[in-house]
This record gives C-alpha cells, structure tokens and sequence, in this order.
C-alpha cells in the first residue's frame, strides 16, 4: 500500500497491516521443461501443432488455435531470430537513474508464434538480426 | 423472496471434463484449463471454433499468483479471439461459472458457450491460507489475525450448539464423501476412513480437525451448455439446467445466524422455484453439495431444503445420503474426497450431477435411476450462495 507523500497520514486514525503471501513456487509446465531444459544445450526449443503445423516459442503443451495437445517439440533455428521491438530503460523500480541505460528487446524467429523478451546490447534496430549471447534466463542477444 | 428473470431459451450441458485432482499439479494454470476444457469439448462433440463465447471461472488471483487469473487463463481456457468473461464470487465460483454459462444461453445471447473453472493453490507460500488473510474488515476482525479455519469453527460450533449435534455425527460425512471418492477416478483424497480416523485427528482450530476439512488442491473443471436446438443435434441424452439461483447474503459475517446458510436457502428457492421443483426432498434424486468441511455438507442440505434443519445428521446416520440412500449426497466424495481446488471444485459438483443424469457416472454412478439433481456451492466471505437444478 502506497501513501502520498503529501496525504494526510499522520492526522488519520489507522491501522497498519503487511497482508501478502510470502512466496510462490510456480511450476513451468512439461512443456515449459522441455524449453528450459533445452536453453541448458544452447536450444531454442518449440513446440509444433501437427494439426496446423504452427510453431510457438516457447514450447507449450497445447495449440491455441486448434486446440489440441502438442507433443512434438522442434529446435528452432537460432539465426533466425530477429528483434521485433525493443525499448531503452534509463530509471530504475524505484524512479533512480541507472548508470548505463538498459536495452530489452523482444525477439522473434521466422515463421514462428511468440517471441521472448531479452536483455540486448549492440546497435538494436526493429527487425536487426540478433545473436543469442547468453542462454541462461532471462536470454542476452547481441545485435550488429 | 422474489425474483423476476426471463429466460428465452432451454439450456443443456452438452459435455464436461475434468483433470485429475491433485497437490502440486506440474501443469501450469493455463495447461490445467486447457485439459479441462478440451476434454469438455470433446465429450461434447464440438471444436473450438464452434464455441460463441467463453465464461473462466477462478477463486482469488492470488491462489495461482498470477493477477488478473481470468485474462491469463483465457489462452488455455479457450477464449482468445471471443467474448470472454470472468466469474469470481470466492467459493461460489464454481456453480457461479456455470450458471453465467447458463444465462449466455438461455438468454439468447450464445447458442454454444464453454465454462471453465481452474484453481492451483499449491504455489503459495507457506500456505493458501495466507490469501485468505485479505478478506477481513481491516479494523474490526483483522487484529485477531483470524483465518478461515477460525470462522468454520465456529460456524460448526454453533450449527453443533444449537441442534445438539455430535462431532461422531458430523464426522461420518468425511467418513461417507472419502469412501465415495475411491470410486472416483480424479480423486486426490480416496479413502476407507472410520468416525475414530476423524476424532483422532489432529485438531487444527476446535473443533475443526485434520479429517474434517478437505485437502488443498489443484485442479480444473469445464463444461459446454447449449441451446435446446444445438443441444438435440450434438446429442441424444442433453441434461438440461431447469433451474439456477444465487445470492448473497449480508457480508457482515458476525451478523448471520451461523447455525444455518440462508444465502444457500434462498439460491435453492429461486433455482426450485424456476425447475416448478415444491418439494426438493421428495423430487431431488441426487444432490452435490459443497463440503470443504464436514459439517458444511449437513448445513448445506438443510438450506438446500433436503432435510429439516437440525436434522441432516440423524438422516446422514439413516444412510438416505449415502450411495444407496434416497437423496445420494456427493457421490463424486466431494470436497473432502476429491479435492478443493476452489472454483474447480465447484464446477466438478456440477459435472458429477451432469454424469449421473447422463448415466456416465461409471463407479461413482448411483444405483437407484435419477432424474433430477442439485449442485451447489457457498463463498465469497462465506455468503455467497449458488445453486444449479439439473433434470435428464
Ligand atoms: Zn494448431
């Protein structure tokens, strides 16, 4: 709960609370192991509808449009990814300036559903080339 | 009570699915609504594209810890692309998705429309119960730092105060409902239990103990209902929703008669009163009403009229709710059998009476024919009431 630094704060009768659970433990789903398990190899892991052949990064377990479940996971090809847009952040959470500004860019693979935000460094354009540099999580890319 | 609503077309369920209940399911959220809802689709007949519009029902956010569950279940559940809307009234949802389900229908709005209900409460830490912490008034209870299993135990207090009930009474529902669930293929909780397994449990809040209360759970649950038209296309045993209700009663919960749900009274009557039902205990063949406690499956079909008030426990004893009885009560095993993975669990009361009625019940079929059924379930800050009448 967050209070204006200008309220009324002090003249209020209150009560003070912290009412959040403490951690959650999410589980990534068996086809979210399949595409984690594969960033460990240096893989692009999807999954492929064999009903409408579509191809989603991540790999997911089921196909949106059809509806039905997948279980062929396909590596997708790395070279292809491109940055479909990206942004500069210049504050941190808490409204600092960081010393260096940072690029996050959500890229892209050819003929491929979905795509997947990374930290990007290089010259970063729309629709550049990227190079995964990093497949530890969240992914790095490099752009030339 | 009265009530004015208009209903412009007959509504059947068409199809239902289910996934297993369990602690710590490996599935994400939005895979666990996406298994319940395709299997729904499938017992249905229909594809995806078929569906006009998708009703998601889910308990709070929090439970999956992931807010604004309804937009981010719809991808699993169904509803990109379409009218989506999401139900949420706490421990009611489950019954609440299906009568929202229900009015897309029957008012002329949908003529296909598939209701999924999904909870995953294992990811919280230390334990679910912590959401539970929001749901006080701030000022007057949460000093106290209560938590639900508090106010359970002191609704069943009371209910056991006020008709002179026995806790060897009460504890024969955990006792019938677990027995149940062996039958039941998504059960998490199965079991031959007797009334000493239950009184020697460990006492969490008395008199609430260990065996009186229904495991945490995760879970999904969905249906396809369809206009009367569709319906006699797509199958030749609709089950057909005669009639809904619900309501919500004063949310002070200080302030309610504790020893009896009138919020569950008054759903019934408007849902009886739409099925031209007079008399529930003679006309209702099978009934699934929501028992996250014992006790509450007794309160229940007292306000659900299947039994005078006071006196569910020595009919419970008779064996008139047992499998074999004449008002077979929660012959899925219930909450405390299958599992309480909220708005899920709700849904699956309604998917169990929907099978029974089809006769697709398999081990967890009643024996004697059933022609009429009632599912209900009860929450929000416990007076929320919804109840669904089903008729083959
Ligand atoms: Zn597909």
């Amino acid at each position: 709960m967050s209070w204006e630094k200008s309220g009324k704060e002090g003249s209020l009768l209150r009560w003070y609370d912290v009412m959040e659970a403490e951690k959650y433990e999410y589980t990534v789903g068996p086809a979210g192991e399949q595409f984690f398990n594969g960033l460990k190899q240096g893989k692009i892991v999807g999954s492929k509808c064999s009903k409408c052949g579509r191809i989603f990064v991540p790999a997911r377990s089921y196909c949106e449009h059809c509806f039905v479940k997948i279980e062929n996971y396909v590596e997708v090809n790395k070279d292809e990814a491109y940055v479909d847009s990206y942004t500069i952040i210049y504050n941190d959470d808490e409204g600092n300036k960081l010393a260096q500004p940072v690029f996050v860019a959500l890229i892209r693979f050819l003929n491929v559903e979905g795509g997947l935000l990374c930290y990007a460094e290089g010259n970063v354009k729309v629709g550049a080339k990227a190079k995964i540099t990093s497949f530890q999580w969240p992914l790095r890319v490099k752009v030339d | 009570m009265k009530v004015n609503i208009h209903l412009n077309k007959r509504v059947a369920v068409i199809g239902a699915g289910l996934t297993p209940f369990r602690r710590r399911l490996l599935e994400t959220p939005q895979e666990i609504a996406w298994e319940a809802a395709s299997k729904a689709l499938d017992e249905a007949g229909l594809e995806l594209k078929d569906i006009d519009c998708v009703v998601i029902g889910s308990a709070p956010d929090a439970f999956d810890g992931v807010n604004l569950k309804g937009e981010y279940l719809s991808h699993g559940s169904g509803g990109i692309r379409k009218p989506v809307s999401r139900v949420y009234v706490g421990g009611a949802t489950g019954v609440m998705t299906a009568i929202a389900g229900w009015y897309h229908v029957a008012s002329g709005l949908c003529q296909k429309v598939l209701a999924v209900a999904e909870e995953k409460m294992s990811p919280d830490r230390p334990h679910p119960q912590a959401i539970f912490r929001y749901i006080w008034d701030p000022i007057l209870e949460k000093p106290l730092n209560p938590n639900l299993i508090w106010i359970f135990a002191m609704e069943m207090h009371r209910y056991m105060a006020t008709y002179g009930i026995k806790k060897e009474e009460i504890a024969l529902v955990s006792v019938k409902n677990k027995r149940n669930a062996v039958n039941n293929p998504y059960a998490q909780l199965g079991s031959n239990i007797t009334v000493e397994d239950v009184l020697k449990s460990e006492v969490l809040v008395w008199p609430v103990q260990l065996l009186d209360v229904s495991p945490v759970s995760d879970g999904g649950a969905a249906i396809v209902l369809a206009s009367e038209d569709v319906a006699r296309r797509y199958t030749d045993t609709p089950v057909w929703v005669e009639g809904v209700g619900w309501t919500l009663d004063n949310t002070e919960w200080p302030a309610r008669d504790l020893s009896y749900a009138r919020y569950v009274e008054f759903a019934a009557r408007m849902a009886y009163k739409m099925a031209g039902i007079e008399r529930p205990n003679k006309e209702i063949d099978v009934a699934e009403p929501y028992d996250p406690f014992d006790y509450k499956e007794l309160h229940h079909l007292e306000a659900l009229q299947l039994a005078k008030r006071g006196e569910a426990p020595k009919l419970l004893k008779e064996g008139v709710f047992d499998i074999d009885g004449d008002i077979p009560s929660s012959p899925s095993g219930g909450l405390l059998g299958v599992g309480n993975p909220i708005a899920a669990a709700g849904l699956m009361k309604v998917i169990s009476i929907y099978w029974q009625l089809k006769g697709t019940a398999g081990k967890m079929q009643v024996k004697r024919p059933v022609h009429t059924g009632v599912a209900q379930a009860w929450g929000d800050l416990m007076q929320a009431g919804t109840v669904i009448v089903l008729r083959n």
